[in-house]
């Protein structure tokens, strides 16, 4: 027993010493590259990041390499990505990142999932020069940061919410009622909302908070309903997109426009809900319809993973990756050359033209979707609609 | 040992790791700066509910107003200053509701300890939201990362240097007492409520110090993720594998199981949790005395 | 049916799916004193042994109920055979198999999230059913809350039965008074044990299965669900399958009634205080014997 257990312990600081040794920077010219990133496979932050994040990484590795391989100005060598789950925690995230960039020194960094986890790697990716295209974080206080490295190409939330505001202002709605989760996420999209409808003349007659994690929003809902607004708005994160959807469904609640928001662009959203979601609306970009670029897209995410990405911010996941893939291919891996490249540069990608100002996506406008059918069509700005609005919603069914 | 050459021991060990930012790798030192954040909740951990029997989940609750006192005061306060205003923040905390809530036993103490942790965390939310108008806090220009290291060091030391030093007390004592029979140590003229009391405020303080030390590492402060449960939850994991009575165990246990999860967590990115988990279930059914056991039965065999 | 009865029937449902998540560990931890802290975990596999059934065979999810509970109960004898027969054996007080049942169940926990989170990855997933509303006097409910909080009834009355006045309940109950005693006078604890055990982890399965048709479930569903059930077990008075109604009920009515009456931002904190000052003024909780 001894002599075992001194076996294993011996095992364990072999393997130890090897593992945390990290490997070697490439030397060769051939070899690989290096790409890292911390995400969440495990935990709270895990379905927001499997559905919507690392599934476009492996598939973007992979394309790549079965395509002879990563274009650095003009030679072309095979990606390696190191992916390692940061346990849905700040701490475990940050040491994560501090190997790969400090310690393992891989030639570039993929973001980590959600907005707390990007506020918490900005000032490594300041201190070792890292670009990073982030697909999952929004918010001012974020932008405010003025982080060279950092590049936001998801729509921040005045642009959403605008978009919201002009779409409902077309169908002459003039009364609202919101709910937002107590967030910094629901915080921001709330106080852009209300600028926003100020400005279109929607009156918001209703506005409630409620923390994350509630298992009942029945209440609120019912006194909502009483008062009868022209459109219902609700801030939400996907448990509660799910429940109001859920419950509003059950009292019958139906005003002429309902929206929701993160989850409503999830394919689940229409496996849970069935077909009670016809006419709901929420925060999304795009659909297969919405380019050939596209429908190419959610075709190879479904051959790869099995499964659908979602509407909203896989597709900017996926443009993310298209974004550095065209960097490096313009000045290789000099990671101070590549963020001036990606900061002054305009790609190509999955959601159209993408250009940065003062780190944040400058092309992409803010976009209403809504379920019609199985499809969460597009319907605002009409430049990008792949489907006429239902306006009124229909009732519930 | 006598308690001397222990602080004097716990000392020369400190000045010893002191010297790990110049010998050591960024993630190394992060790595050490995790398994000195464990030691220091542990040890604390160990010191009240190990000894007593009162099984806390407050450690979250600590860790998170300490951190938060980072939110609210750093930039304004310097980072020397804000640490202990952390831990004594979430001390007071803890001598105000442990003067209401030390009189349950067992579960009922456990769960209404972690009830705490949510109350507080909720209550921070709310008013946050209601006269910030914000939840979280973003923290610029934080403090080099060795800076945060040897801060965490120098708490984390304290914290096992106050532990020893209440171990050898009359404080000591009388909390071993309190865990044998409480009723009995009561009639025995033990203030058993002043022991109880003193003892939870000062695991508090410093996991209070050490959540305000180690937030400035997380840029963006909000109450979800400072008073994330599972560092309590791990607290409490790490003190009873390591053997809650004794004060090596949770210090060795602090630094098997943070090292083990990260080796783990690197070798095998997908299936690390369930060997943890396998190897923790093996454990705690074939070593019940903890880790510290390890050491005697080595003695022992020695001898 | 007035806006108050609404309002509090709206809490009372919702309290019911805090008992169904609580039964289980009601009668592992309040019975036994096994700290099961992995029975979200469990609760999770019952869901996802559900959304599989109903999804991949179309099997009807209610009709699928007796299966998951079959199939949970054997497997919480082997976790028992394992992992727990070693630690009723060998420790030496109820406070030992307390501290280290809580420790083998964080083993578990780790080991079967992680285990889901493999098999079926960490996307959210559900599919609907009965969710469409029946009218009680006016008001609306999901039909498959209503589900939910009738199992919780009907498990809560039939456990109290079960306990208060068949022999197996009078055995149950004297072994956990005194398992030695219990030996002695012929009670076959060799059998009981397991048996409570693994029926504490098929009403988990059950309750996952009855969650799984009103909300979407993710492997990492479980832990939350753990905290709600010790809360309700606490609340209510640990092993007391009334207490565990109550309190699950009082939890959902404070919550509804407080956010009608405060802001819905408000109502964790008051679900929190509740409790805390219900725990302060009975040290045992409601139902405290």
């Amino acid at each position: 027993m001894r002599r075992t257990l001194l076996k294993a312990a011996v095992a364990v600081a072999l393997g130890s010493a090897s593992a945390f040794a990290g490997l070697a920077p490439a030397q060769a010219q051939d070899a690989p590259v290096r790409i890292g990133y911390a995400i969440a496979r495990t935990g709270p932050w895990a379905a927001g990041a499997q559905i919507t994040q690392e599934p476009n990484y492996i598939m973007w590795a992979e394309q790549v390499n079965a395509a002879g391989g990563l274009n650095v100005k003009g030679k072309k060598r095979k990606v390696e990505l190191i992916g390692l789950d940061d346990r849905s925690e700040a701490e475990t995230m940050v040491r994560t990142y501090e190997k790969l960039m400090g310690s393992d020194k891989v030639d570039l960094i993929l973001p980590p999932w959600g907005t707390g986890a990007n506020f918490a790697v900005m000032p490594l990716i300041q201190k070792f020069g890292y670009p990073m295209v982030a697909p999952t974080a929004t918010g001012r206080k974020l932008l405010g940061m003025k982080n060279p490295y950092f590049f936001a190409i998801l729509q921040q939330p005045d642009l959403m919410m605008d978009a919201l505001g002009e779409f409902l202002k077309a169908r002459n709605v003039k009364t609202a009622a919101v709910i937002h989760v107590d967030e910094l996420f629901g915080l921001e999209q709330a106080a852009a909302l209300e600028k926003s409808f100020k400005e279109k003349g929607i009156r918001i007659i209703e506005k409630k908070s409620y923390p994350l994690g509630v298992k009942d929003l029945k209440p609120v809902l019912n006194d909502i309903k009483a008062k009868n607004p022209d459109a219902f708005v609700a801030l939400s994160y996907p448990p509660d997109t799910f429940l109001v959807t859920a419950q509003a469904r059950e009292i019958a609640f139906n005003p002429k426009a309902f929206y929701a928001s993160v989850g409503t662009a999830f394919p689940v959203y229409r496996d849970k809900m069935g077909p009670a979601i016809e006419g709901v609306m929420g925060l999304g970009t795009l659909n297969p319809k919405s380019s050939p670029a596209a429908k190419a897209y959610f075709d190879a995410h479904m051959a790869r993973h099995k499964k659908e990405p979602d509407r909203w911010a896989s597709a900017h996941a996926w443009a993310a990756l298209q974004v550095m893939q065209q960097a490096v291919a313009k000045v290789g891996l000099d990671r101070k050359a590549l963020r001036d490249a990606i900061a002054g540069g305009e790609f190509d990608t999955v959601i159209g033209k993408v250009r940065f100002r003062n780190g944040e996506n400058a092309t992409t406008p803010g976009v209403v979707s809504q379920w019609q059918g199985r499809e969460f069509e597009v319907v605002w700005p009409p430049d990008r609609a792949t489907a006429p609005a239902l306006h009124p919603k229909p009732a519930w069914k | 040992m006598t308690l001397r050459e222990l602080l004097g021991a716990i000392a020369a060990g400190a000045l010893a790791l002191a010297a790990l930012p110049w010998l050591a790798s960024d993630f190394l030192l992060s790595l050490a700066l995790t398994c000195l954040m464990y030691i220091g909740l542990a040890v604390t951990w160990a010191m009240f509910s190990g000894a007593t029997n009162y099984l806390s989940l407050a450690t979250s609750a600590f860790f998170g107003i300490g951190a938060y006192v980072t939110a609210w005061g750093f930039g304004s306060l310097p980072y020397a200053l804000v640490v202990p205003l952390g831990g004594l923040a979430a001390a007071a905390f803890a001598a105000l509701v442990g003067a209401g809530i030390l009189h349950l036993r067992g579960a009922y103490f456990a769960v209404l300890t972690f009830g705490l942790g949510e109350l507080v965390r909720h209550a921070i939310t709310y008013s946050e939201k209601t006269y910030a108008h914000t939840v979280g806090r973003v923290l610029q220009d934080a403090p080099e990362s060795s800076v945060v290291y040897w801060t965490v060091l120098l708490v984390a030391a304290a914290a096992v240097a106050a532990c020893a030093a209440v171990r050898a007390s009359r404080l000591g004592l009388a909390l071993a007492g309190i865990g044998a029979d409480e009723e009995r140590a009561q009639t025995l003229g033990v203030d058993t409520r002043a022991a109880k009391i003193t003892a939870f405020a000062i695991a508090a303080f410093f996991a209070g110090a050490l959540g305000a030390a180690v937030a400035v590492r997380w840029t963006y402060i909000e109450p979800a993720s400072v008073f994330n449960p599972f560092i309590g939850f791990q607290t409490v994991l790490i003190a009873m594998i390591g053997g809650a009575q004794t004060l090596a165990g949770p210090m060795i246990s602090a630094v098997v199981f943070s090292l083990l999860t990260e080796l783990l967590r690197l070798q095998f990115p997908y299936a690390y949790l369930i060997v943890l988990g396998v190897l923790l279930i093996v454990l705690v059914l074939y070593l019940p005395g903890g880790l510290a056991s390890l050491v005697g039965r080595w003695r022992r065999v020695r001898a | 049916m007035g806006f108050w009865l609404e309002l509090a029937a709206s809490g009372l449902i919702t309290g019911g799916i805090y008992a169904v998540v609580a039964l289980g560990l009601n009668l592992q931890y309040g019975l036994m004193r096994i700290m099961n802290i992995s029975h979200g975990e469990f609760l999770m596999l019952g869901a996802y042994l559900t959304w599989l059934a109903h999804t991949v065979f179309g099997i009807n999810p209610v009709a699928f109920l007796p299966v998951v509970a079959i199939v949970l109960f054997l497997t919480g004898l082997a976790v028992y055979r394992l992992c727990f027969r070693r630690i009723t054996r060998t420790s030496p007080s109820v406070e030992i198999i307390e501290a280290r049942s809580l420790l083998v169940g964080f083993g578990l926990m780790y080991l079967v999230q992680n285990a889901a989170y493999m098999t079926w990855g960490a996307d959210l997933r559900g599919y609907s059913f009965l969710a469409d509303a029946v009218e009680i006097g006016g008001a609306r409910f999901a039909g498959n809350s209503l589900l939910a909080f009738g199992f919780a009834v009907a498990a809560s009355l039939a456990l109290l039965a079960v306990l208060r006045w068949t022999m197996l309940g009078k055995a149950i109950r004297a072994m956990m008074q005194s398992p030695t005693g219990a030996q002695l006078v012929g009670i076959d604890t060799a059998f009981l044990h397991p048996a409570v055990f693994g029926a504490g982890l098929a009403l988990a399965g059950v309750a996952g299965a009855l969650l799984s048709m009103v909300y979407e479930i993710t492997p990492g569903m479980g832990e939350p669900y753990t905290v709600t059930a010790l809360i309700v077990i606490t609340l209510g008075g640990l092993g007391s399958a009334a207490g565990c109604l109550a309190g699950g009920m009082l939890l959902g009515l404070v919550e509804a009634f407080g956010m009608h009456f405060t802001s819905p931002s408000l109502k964790m904190l008051l679900s929190y205080a509740v409790f805390i000052a219900v725990l302060l003024a009975r040290p045992k909780g409601l139902f405290a014997r």
